[in-house]
């Protein structure tokens, strides 16, 4: 096992790849009753078009379909469903799926080695009957339709495809009503053979436990698989320019909500130091702090703090400030302003300097929680990344890093506006 | 773990949580007086109007960079209703020393910033800034109208509503946008230095820490807060006799909301625990009846479940369902309710609900807010069950117990969110 560990933080990591190809992740976590497990795999809604690693047939599927499969893993078998059978041990258990991984996953104090072997049983155990899959369709609309009345899901799914032409990331997660009526069990079985291979997946445990005993539950309840080769993933090739400028929809609701998009393009990189330092500009820009906010404030077109964030994956890369506003345009108006203005002046040192101390506070933070670390771990370690090079990073970085990024990567042709405007 | 309290002033208590769990201190003021039609809108107002400045740091610029510096110190605040009262929160989370750059007293200096903005707030002449209040009333008109945003949380606020129209718990927690108008920088501070003077105030610490006691007793502010005999309401109201009162508003929604509003005839405290068996095995997980009957068997909902609000004595069941579907989900729901009377559970399910109430109830001193809100309830209510008692008397509930709770339900209110 090879073993990392930050003195910063005070806590200690544990990195294993077993044959089969699974990597295992284990943070012990002293003076806490709570434990997470969390299983992922490299499967997302972007993931719609590969090559099966065995029979090298192409295939391409309808849209929703990770997320459907996620919905149905829980059933067995035997007629038991491994979701009641968790709750039953009194632990919570749930599982989700992204634009670039799909997790499942419990968080406990009590009953773990039940649970665990539960979660190592159910993965790798798929059971899709045409009548399991059928029921499924009713639920899964009904998740849908709760997230088409919902302003903020719609503002952002909006934002990404005005900066994206043809990636995938511009599908929503959970398809649609029409595209999940195509969904099948072949589709579901394919899909679940190509993606949910031990070598494709990474699974991260945290809690007070020993590493060995961690990893000797896995290899006594995991069976003897065969290795698979690499997954041909086929994604559309995407012009780097924005596909529109700006897009509105009207909604039954309050007031207007807003993203800005900055569209960016995919590097080779060290990618630890470009999102600390993304978030970092993002903030000296917009946070509560800042000379923007101040201004947009007291004119009463801000009210909180705006969300800034910052995503990639192998195949896109952007930036994303979601906020209610009465005049969203008049806010991007004053955004592109100020981007121009601290390009040309440069972000000042002070400014830089409590930034980096704000997400100081966020990263060490961060680690007070079992799951949220090894949900982390798990995440990062997808991309290849530990999750400790973040605080490693956060002490080589200086102001002039800050500039110089800012002004490589906030440029006006790659910025979009989606809207939700209110009815009436 | 250890927990503390100590009586700083007559109506004035300090608790004090020692944890070795976290990286972090959570610092928490709470303020709590019973909620009125007439003043909830200021109290929103006030909770708006003290992140814009206190004696020390001026502005809200002053406030937010002084938090940054603090390593990203964590300011917020929120207005909740706890039974019949009005509880305005102030939390400012910050790093536990151990895990600074540079040592230094980041404890005391939060203590003293979350005060300062709580208990000095930047006031001239006997009232508050008149720009700035201008500017809140604005934001505070657009936080009440926002209610409508949150689909599913509308619907319950909705029912909620119908059920304690004219009560205490009917008040909306943000107040009325037609209560703004008369609000004034003068009459808006006189109400603050009287609700300051006369409310129940709890001041929280949890984490690993010493003499944080001292601290707060040779705080300057605290010095100067006076004794007060709190009036904070205990037992609240009822909610309106209503049978099956049928309320449905419309919008232009994709899908339906269904809310069913119920009383619980409870005899005694002691019949609380049963009631939380009762809910979770009605609708308080996936292993419960409503989702195994609503979404798992019949596919028509994709959120199903019930709550328990032990102050209020209320169930409210929930689910998002496809418009035309009202009728048969309706029926599907009563049924579970009917099965729920008549016994028709089995003891594994019983065994279940009680595991996931005992895995709540484990997790309390797993979160430093959830921990803090543990106590506050005891505060509150004068309970003082620990951790271990209250795990047994989950336990102790038997079947008949839940059949008790099940045939004392009344169904007050069955609201329909719809297009």
């Amino acid at each position: 096992m090879k073993i990392i560990e930050n003195n910063t933080v005070k806590e200690k990591a544990y990195f294993e790849e077993l044959e089969n190809g699974l990597k295992v992740i284990i943070i012990p976590k002293k003076n806490t009753n709570k434990k997470m497990a969390i299983i992922g795999t490299k499967f997302g809604s972007i993931d719609n078009h590969f090559i099966k690693p065995k029979t090298k047939q192409e295939v391409t599927i309808p849209d929703g379909v990770a997320h459907f499969l996620e919905h149905k893993m829980f059933e067995q078998a035997d007629g038991t469903n491994s979701l009641d059978t968790l709750t039953a041990l009194g632990v919570e258990a749930n599982a989700y799926t992204t634009n670039d991984h799909t997790a499942y996953y419990f968080e406990t104090i009590d009953n773990f080695e039940p649970a665990f072997k539960e979660l190592l049983n159910y993965v790798f155990h798929p059971y899709y009957t045409d009548e399991n899959v059928e029921k499924e369709k009713g639920i899964i609309a009904q998740e849908i339709k709760m997230y088409d009345d919902d302003p903020i899901s719609k503002v952002f799914l909006n934002a990404l495809q005005c900066m994206y032409n043809a990636c995938p990331v511009r599908i929503d997660v959970a398809g649609t009503v029409e595209s999940i009526n195509k969904i099948n069990k072949d589709i579901l079985y394919d899909c679940y053979n190509t993606f949910y291979h031990p070598s494709n997946m990474v699974l991260s445990v945290c809690g007070d436990f020993e590493p060995e005993y961690i990893i000797n539950l896995i290899k006594e309840n995991m069976e003897k698989m065969d290795k698979q080769d690499r997954i041909d993933r086929i994604y559309p090739e995407e012009n780097p320019e924005i596909c529109e400028k700006f897009k509105e929809e009207k909604m039954e609701v309050s007031i207007p909500t807003f993203v800005i998009g900055i569209k960016d393009e995919v590097e080779d990189t060290d990618i630890v130091r470009k999102e600390l330092l993304l978030n970092i500009i993002l903030n000296c820009i917009f946070d509560e702090n800042s000379k923007l906010f101040k201004e947009l404030y007291e004119e009463g077109l801000i009210l909180s703090e705006p969300d800034l964030e910052y995503e990639y994956s192998n195949i896109y890369s952007h930036m994303m400030i979601f906020s209610p506003s009465k005049e969203p345009k008049k806010v991007y108006e004053k955004f592109k302003q100020e981007v121009s203005r601290l390009i040309n002046e440069g972000i000042d040192e002070k400014t830089f300097n409590r930034t980096k101390n704000k997400i100081y506070g966020r990263l060490i933070t961060s680690y007070n929680d079992a799951s949220q670390i090894a949900r982390a771990f798990m995440r990062d370690y997808m991309n290849n990344i530990v999750s400790f090079d973040g605080i490693e990073k956060w002490k080589k970085i200086n102001v002039n890093d800050a500039n110089e990024m800012l002004r490589n990567k906030f440029k006006e042709d790659k910025m979009i506006l989606s809207v939700i405007e209110p009815k009436n | 773990m250890s927990y503390n309290k100590v009586i700083l002033k007559n109506g004035i208590t300090f608790h004090n949580i020692n944890s070795n769990k976290f990286k972090t201190n959570l610092c928490a003021v709470f303020l709590t007086f019973p909620i009125t039609f007439e003043n909830a809108t200021k109290d929103t107002l006030i909770a708006l109007m003290l992140k814009r400045g206190s004696k020390n740091l001026k502005t809200r610029e002053e406030i937010t960079s002084k938090l940054a510096e603090l390593y990203g110190a964590e300011f917020d605040s929120g207005i909740d209703k706890s039974g019949d009262n009005h509880v305005l929160k102030f939390y400012l989370e910050s790093l536990n020393e151990e895990y600074l750059p540079k040592k230094e007293n980041l404890l005391e200096k939060s203590i003293k910033v979350l005060l300062d903005i709580v208990f000095n707030p930047n006031v001239e002449n006997d009232k508050f800034n008149e720009n700035f209040l201008e500017q809140e009333k604005e934001h505070l008109e657009q936080i009440i109208n926002s209610k409508i945003d949150n689909k599913a949380m509308y619907a319950l606020n909705r029912c909620v509503e119908e059920m304690y129209e004219g009560k205490p718990y009917g008040i909306y927690k943000y107040g009325y946008v037609e209560k703004i108008p008369e609000i004034t920088a003068q009459n808006l501070y006189e109400y603050y230095k009287n609700l300051i003077a006369t409310c129940k105030i709890d001041i929280f610490v949890s984490g690993n820490n010493t003499n944080v006691d001292r601290i707060l007793q040779n705080n300057e502010i605290i010095k100067n807060l006076q004794d007060r005999e709190p009036e904070y309401v205990k037992e609240g109201s009822l909610s309106n006799s209503n049978t099956e009162k049928l309320v449905e508003d419309k919008m232009d929604v994709s899908q339906g909301k269904i809310v069913i509003g119920m009383d619980l005839k409870l005899q005694n405290a002691e019949e609380q625990y049963w009631a939380q068996v009762y809910n979770t095995i009605l609708g308080g997980s996936a292993n419960s009846k409503l989702f195994q009957n609503v979404r798992e068997k019949e596919s028509l909902a994709y959120t199903v479940s019930s709550n328990y609000m032990r102050l209020k004595s209320n169930i409210f069941i929930r689910a998002g369902i496809e418009i035309d579907n009202y009728d048969k989900a309706l029926k599907i729901i009563k049924q579970q309710l009917q099965d729920m009377q008549n016994g028709n559970f089995s003891d594994d399910d019983i065994k279940q609900a009680k595991r996931t109430l005992e895995a709540t109830i484990n997790n309390i001193p797993e979160e430093q807010d959830i921990e803090i809100s543990y106590y506050f309830g005891h505060e509150l209510s004068g309970n003082k069950t620990t951790i271990e008692e209250y795990k047994n008397k989950i336990e102790n509930v038997s079947k008949e117990n839940i059949v008790t709770i099940a045939n004392s339900i009344n169904i007050n209110t069955i609201y329909f969110l719809r297009n």
